[in-house]
This record gives C-alpha cells, structure tokens and sequence, in this order.
C-alpha cells in the first residue's frame, strides 16, 4: 500500500516539476504585493492583471515586524509593493528600505483624502499613498453588558471577568492603560510606563481572548462580551449583528493609517506605481473598501460607497485630529519595558 | 478464551472517532453560507467557487508539492547513501555521525527553524524556495535514514556476496541486489518526509522568503488573518484528495496481492 | 581490495557528511556563538561577549515561562501516553486484515494538515459550539462552557496532534513482540496484569519512551496551537522564541533560550538511552 501511494505521489511530482519548468511569464512582468491575507477583492486583482497584462504574485505576513525582517534580510529587493501600519513605515523609510513615488505616474494622486496624508511617518508623502485608516473601538453585546461602557477605563469593571477580547498588539493594549492615567501612547517615561503596566495586569482577569484577527467572531458567537476591536471588524460584526454596541473611549480615539510604499531595491517598481495609480480610481477604491472595511482613504471614493456601507467606512465628521494620537516609535527602553509587560501580562492571563 | 471482552474494540472505535470529529466539522462548516464561521445560516458551494478563482491557494499548492518533493528526493539520496555508508563502516566516529544525522528529529521544529533563520542570514543566502529545501532537506535525511538502516541491519548479506561471487560487479550488486531490497525502506520514508514536510508550519514560516508561500503558511495565515469559509472549503479539498489516494493505493495494493501467487 | 573498500564507503558517506556539517552542525555551532552576542540597537548582531542573555533567562519573567512550558509538556505526554499506549497496543494485536485498515485510519489524519485539524477544534470547542450544544441538549450543562481559549483547550489540541506518533512507536513496538514469553509468564502463573507489567511492558518500552520523545520535544515548541486554541494567553518557550525572533528582533535572547532548550532534550535523550539501554529509537515508523 505505502509502495503504491509513494510510486503515485512521486509521478505527481515528476510531472509537476516538467510542467513547471515550461510555463513560462506573462508578457508584462510579475508585481510582487506583499501585505497581509485578505487585502484585496479577487475581482479587484483580476481587474489590474486584465487591464496591464502583469501578473500579480500576493505574499503575506502576519504581523508587520516580520515584514521588517524580510525586507531587512533582502536589502529592500524582491517585494515590488508592501502595506503595512504607520509606525512600521516610519522604522522603514528611515532605514532606506522604501524609495520616493514618482508622482508623474500617479495621475490619480489628487484623489487621495488629504485628512490622512502628511502624517508623523511620512511627513512630505514622498514614500506612501494610504490604503485605509482605523480608529480603536470597544464593541459590546448590551444584551450580556450590564455596566456603561464610555471608554477604556470601563473595561476593569469585575463584572467583566473573563469575557473581554483584545487586540495581541501591545502598543494598542499598554496604551490603554497609559490613557487611562492620562499619559501618551508614546511616552518614553519609564517610570508612566510602569505605572501603566501595574494597571494593565489588573486587567488580566478580564481577558478571554488576545487576538488580531477576526475577533468579531468571537464577539458574534458570544465567546466574549466585550472587545477592543479595529475599524474593520467592528465593520464586519455590525454588518453580522446590528445590535451590537460601538463604543469611542473617551480618554482619546487611537488611530492607524495603513500605507503603500515601494522597496528601495523593487525589481518592478513601475508596476507597483501602476498598481497604486489603479487602485486609487474611485470605483476601484469604493469596491475595495466595501471589502476591506477600513476608513477610505480616496476622497473620491467616498460618494460611491454602498449605503449599507457608508456609515462604517467614512470618518464620522465629529473626529477630529487634534483628538486621536497615532502610536509612533519609542525609544529602545522603553520598549523593551512593554515587551517585559506584555509578556507578564499573557502569563498572568494564561492562570 | 474467546469471550474476551469487547473493550478494546470500543476503545479503538472511540478514539478514532474522536480523531475524525474535528475534521468532519470542518468538513460541514465549508459548504456555510456565512461568511462568519459560527453562524450556520444555510448550505453554499460559494466558498468552492471562490476558492478556486484565488490564484494564491494555487501558486501555494504549487510550490508545496515542489517543495515536498524536491527536498524528500534530495533527502533519500543523501540518506540513503548515509545509511549504507554507515552500516558498511566500522569506524569510530559512527556512533556521533549516526547522533548527528538524527539530531533534526530529537530538536523541536522551532530551534531548527531558529537556527536556519540565524544561519542563512548570516550566510547572505536569499530566503526562498532554496533555503526552504535546504531546510526541509534537512530535517527529512533522519527519516530516510533510520528506515534505510533497518533495512539493511535485517538484510541478508549472502545474497550480495552470492552475487559477487558469481563476477557482478559492485556497481551491479548495488543496483541489482542492494537497492531493490532497501527500497521499501526507501520509499516509506520519502513517504513520510513528503508528509512532513507538507505538513510543516513553524520551520517554513522562519525560512520562507519573500514571494514564496506555501500550503500551510497560507492556512496559518488565513486562520491568524481574514478567515473565510474558504479555508474549510480548502481543508475539506486536501482531505479528500488523501483520502482517495490512501484508498486507491489500498485497492490497488489488495488487488496486486491477489494476483502473487504469495 | 580493503582500500578500494574504504573508498567506495567514503564515497557513500560523503553527501550527508558534506551536507550534515554545513547546514546542520554549522546552525548549530552559530547559535552557540550568537547566545553570547550582543543584540544591536536597531537590526542584527554586535560582535561583544556577554552573558547577559543567560542571565535575563534566570529572571523570573522568562524563568516562568520556562517552568509554565516544562509543565504543559510534561502533562501533554503523560496525557498522549495514557491514550496513545492502549491504542497502539490494542491495533498490535487485531487480526491481521483489521489491522491493515486501522493502520490506514491513523495515517489519514497523520497526512492531513495538522492546522485543519486543529481548526475543527475551535469549532467543536467555541461558546455555543457543537459540545456546547450538545451538553446543553443533554441537559449536561446550561450555559456555554468556555473552554475554547483556555489552558485545557491547548492541552487537547497538543494531544491530539502528537496522539499518532504515541500509537505509531507503541504498535510497532507490540507488533515486534515475542508473544511465547507472555505465554510463559502466564503458564508460570503470572496474572494477565502481572503478565503484562513484567513482560509486556519491558519489552514495549521502548517504543512507549520512543513516542515520549516525539510527544515532550515538540510540545514545548508548537507555538501555533496555543496561538490558536489558547487565545494568546499561554506562553510557551516556542513563543517566546518566536516573538524575540521575529518581533523583538533579539537574535542572541531567541538564540539562549534555543540553547537552553536543546540542553534538556539533550539530557532526555540520554535518559532515554539509560532506561531502554539502545544506542538507537526504536519503533520510528
């Protein structure tokens, strides 16, 4: 029996590897994307491949340090386009690994909402044209909540125990706690970062669950009651399930801004600046939005979102910058000091 | 004497059951409407459909079966030149060569794929399909080469020397006589490597590059990521296409034997 | 003759020699080095010794995750041999057609992706999920369980996912037995248990310490099923790595704990080899 099976694998792979040496490429060349899962609609890909003949090749990573480590292992080659979060950029363009737009091919620039362009990572828009923006938002099922829920400070409420997601990035997660005692997400304060760290393991009780992705079905199924949740899946679940409560801390909005940007050593950079100019058309944007679930980030777009959409994927007008903080890079200490936390914190979790 | 009891029938049936249980699940789960995985709200071949029109899950099946195969055939030459190496010598440092060459089964998947992250960096090797094959090369020389040399240890040597005696030359005997009796031991553990490596998560994710993906990072990161019902449908896919293969080989297997005269 | 020998069997033993040094013994002697290393400000290596890495492993942070990870593996294993053992051992003596057909059983799962199977987990084990559901129709329980996410629910998974490897090692084990000397045990007047722990148990032993290695060693390293089942919340030495590898960026910390680690699968090893007195694993597949 093994024999048999072994004799029909390897004729498998006989015939796969001949095959594969003889399909040759497209004629337009390959675009290496490399982002997360689950960026792009299929019909939107499909689309750019008919339209420019260029093959697109789609990798992942699941979380954005590991993108930094492959970009720094390939010397800022190999991938032709990444979209990743703000802060990471930033480490990104100051290390050299992403190169400058040529904005002469970028016709549909002017469509880009200026409310998320000139950010702290990229202060000139020189690297990066943004793909979607998201707020930190708590959502709750108000028919297992008894307590308000108003902001973050809500969260340490007993009644809570074990019924609380959160996200597993823990910038977002000790920033909380720094919010609730007043302080900034990127302090470099040693001794506000301990402060906030003994507030955050009082917190451990009230975790079910750290995870990036898909909370909301966990939120849904009723895994948990309460959940720190991006803009996208707070999306996704009230699509899924109306009732479902969202809620603005008030001790501050966190916000995160998704960014293009092409490596410094892209084998095909000008077709990553198609790809850009592409997906910056209104229509395209809409239909990619409708599908990602974060902020649009194409002003042009916004009129051609689906009604059903619509509330979720355009900024709610009474937000305004001065408001939200975005997480930026701090010192080496002090990161290290959360790393040690976050780590103590999951420990005290897992009891 | 016969009337033994019936527990370990029930036990065995049980424990199957239970290990059948989760991927049945899956099974059902792929053909749900939902796009959120715990509400059932009706039965769909969507998720097929959209399965099939991602070139992704193609490209990472591709590069799986390559993968697999390129480094389970690097790794029964290697070891199986080991084995015999090792079986024919006498000499001292064997024992160590035989620790060392086993060293990737003994390590956790997560140290081998530690070190290989380490060592090709320093190395400058670009990441990609050569450093996964190096990786998965290494790691599947121990099972080809422990299945190789319990072939030989329960071999009969007086046939090779029959053969010798009778003028075939070295090169004949191994190819005549040494290599068809190995080859089972041979084949079961290029069996296992293949599934192994197939299977490999942790190993692959340090040592993958930049546009390779293969099958089980892809679930890895759509279970992390955006999990659609398309993972099941995926999952569900690969079961079958295992199971029809382990029962075809089966059947044809049954039906070789019938035709032996043994 | 004799030389022309050695040379044929130098021939033979060069590409795994070759191959072993450089991408098996060289990773290996480099995560020695780098464990003494210094971690740069942003990317990469400084070339100074330190023992610093060694030291941060003895702060009670890491050291508990150390402990918490040696107690998890320690109950998965006693776990999958509790299970896997009878199993193995029950399959070993099915009538031979029988067998054929439950050794095909357990090689389907074994083939298919380890991830799908975990997944169906999370289906079964979510908050009203299918054992939920199905507790509660019983009347069994009358609210969601809350397993999914917690130190259980990782214990199951592991077990589960290592389970094959127990009732491979022990079936071959079994199967190999001589079976006159039970005979004799029992025509000496031994009872079937007694049978069983002076001759049966002996003489399985080393396929049962042979499926204890393939169960401990990963255990501490499958990072992705507490991931996955565990929610985040349990820490293994395998994640911990993971993060200073692939989040931190801490080479030469990721590099320590290796180090670490490989010690004490060093040290079970060789009270494996002490206890079934074999220089080699026995029923490996």
């Amino acid at each position: 029996m093994k024999k048999t099976l072994a004799l029909v694998l390897v004729m498998a792979m006989c015939l796969a590897l001949l095959s594969g040496c003889g399909g040759g490429k497209k004629s337009g060349g390959t675009l290496n994307i490399y982002t997360w899962a689950e960026m792009f609609d299929q019909d939107v890909l499909d689309g750019f491949e008919k339209e420019t003949g260029i093959t697109i090749n789609y990798t992942n990573f699941d979380y954005d340090e590991t993108m930094l480590e492959k970009l720094e292992a390939s010397n800022g080659g190999e991938y032709d386009l990444v979209i990743a979060d703000d802060y990471i950029i930033e480490t990104v363009i100051a290390e050299g690994l992403a190169q400058k737009l040529d904005r002469s091919k970028l016709s549909n620039w002017g469509n880009i909402n200026p409310i998320y362009q000139g950010q702290f990572y990229d202060p000139t828009d020189e690297y990066t044209v943004p793909y979607g923006a998201g707020v930190q938002t708590i959502a709750y099922d108000p028919a297992v909540v008894s307590v308000p829920v108003r902001g973050y400070a809500d969260l340490w409420d007993a009644s809570f125990r074990d019924s609380i997601a959160i996200t597993a990035n823990y910038r977002v997660m000790i920033g909380m706690a720094l919010k609730v005692l007043g302080y900034s997400y990127n302090t470099n304060d040693l001794a506000q970062i301990e402060e906030a760290g003994e507030l955050f393991y009082k917190l451990a009780d009230n975790i079910r669950l750290i995870k990036d992705d898909n909370v909301q079905d966990d939120l849904i199924s009723g895994e948990v009651s309460a959940a720190v949740m991006y803009t996208s899946q707070v999306t996704m679940a009230k699509l899924t399930k109306p009732e479902l409560e969202v809620v603005y801390p008030t001790e501050g909005i966190g916000f995160g801004i998704m960014g293009m940007f092409i490596p410094s050593q892209a084998p095909n950079a000008d077709a990553a600046l198609q790809f850009i100019n592409y997906i910056l058309q209104p229509e395209i944007s809409a239909k990619s939005f409708e599908y990602l679930g974060y902020y649009c980030t194409t002003k042009a777009a916004d009129d051609l979102i689906a009604e059903e959409y619509r509330e979720f994927l355009v900024l709610p007008e009474e937000f305004r910058a001065d408001d939200m903080e975005m997480i930026g890079n701090i010192s080496p200490e002090a990161a290290a000091k959360q790393e040690e936390i976050w780590i103590e914190f999951r420990n005290r979790c897992g009891q | 004497m016969k009337s033994r009891s019936r527990f370990p029938m029930i036990y065995l049936f049980v424990i199957t059951v239970i290990m059948y249980l989760p991927i049945l699940f899956v099974m059902i789960y792929s053909v749900n409407l939902s796009k959120i995985s715990s509400v059932w709200t009706g039965f769909s071949l969507k998720w097929y459909r959209e399965l099939f029109r991602d070139r992704n899950v193609g490209t990472a099946l591709w590069n799986s079966l390559i993968l697999g195969g390129v480094s389970s055939l690097a790794a029964a030459v290697i070891g199986t030149l080991g084995a015999i190496g090792t079986v024919r010598t006498g000499f001292r440092g064997k024992g160590a060569m035989e620790y060392i060459a086993t060293l990737p089964m003994m390590t956790p998947e997560i140290i081998l794929g530690m070190i290989f992250l380490a060592f090709f960096s320093l190395l400058g090797l670009p990441f990609g399909m050569t450093t996964l094959i190096i990786a998965h090369t290494a790691f599947c020389i121990p099972y080809i080469f422990m299945q190789v040399k319990a072939r030989l240890a329960g071999m009969d040597k007086s046939c090779e020397e029959a053969a010798r005696d009778l003028g075939a030359g070295r090169a004949r005997v191994f190819f005549d006589i040494t290599l068809p009796l190995i080859m089972p031991g041979i084949v079961s553990g290029m069996l296992l490597s293949f599934a192994m490596s197939f299977d490999d998560v942790i190993i692959s994710i340090f040592v993958t590059g930049v546009s390779v993906n293969t099958l089980p990072i892809l679930i890895y990161t759509q279970l992390k990521t955006g999990v659609t019902p398309k993972v099941n449908a995926l999952c569900t896919l690969m079961f079958l296409a295992t199971l029809l293969i382990v029962v075809l080989s089966a059947l044809i297997g049954r039906l070789g034997n019938r035709k032996s005269p043994k | 003759m004799q030389r022309e020998r050695r040379g044929e069997n130098a021939a033979f033993l060069a590409p795994m020699y070759i191959f072993t040094v450089i991408f098996l013994i060289g990773p290996f002697v480099y995560m020695l080095v780098l464990s003494f290393l210094t971690r740069a400000e942003t990317w990469g290596v400084v070339n100074s010794f330190t023992l610093r890495n060694y030291e941060r492993i003895l702060e009670p942070l890491y050291f508990n995750t150390f402990v918490e990870s040696v107690k998890l593996a320690v109950l998965v294993t006693a776990l999958v041999a509790l299970f896997g053992y009878p199993f193995g051992y029950f399959m070993a003596k099915l009538p031979p057609k029988r067998r054929g057909l439950m050794l095909m059983l357990v090689m389907i799962p074994f083939y298919t992706s380890s991830l799908m199977r975990l997944y169906g987990w999370i289906i079964v084990l979510r908050a009203n999920g299918l054992l939920d559901k199905l507790l509660m129709a019983l009347h069994i329980t009358s609210e969601p369980l809350k397993i999914l996410y917690t130190y259980p629910a990782v214990a199951v998974g592991m077990v589960y996912a290592l389970l094959p490897f127990m009732m491979l090692s022990v079936y071959s084990s079994v199967e190999k037995m001589d079976w006159a000397l039970v005979e004799a045990a029992r025509d000496m007047g031994a009872s079937p248990a007694g049978a069983f722990l002076t001759v049966t148990l002996p003489l399985t032993m080393p396929g049962l310490m042979t499926g204890v290695i393939l169960t401990f060693v990963p255990s501490m390293g499958l990072f992705f099923v507490a991931d996955i089942l565990g929610g985040n919340k349990i820490v293994l030495v395998g994640s911990l790595i993971q993060e200073q590898l692939m989040k931190v960026h801490d080479q030469p910390f990721a590099a320590a704990l290796s180090v670490i680690m490989m010690l004490m699968m060093t040290v079970m090893i060789w009270l494996y080899r002490r206890v079934t007195g074999s220089g080699e694993m026995e029923g490996m597949l």
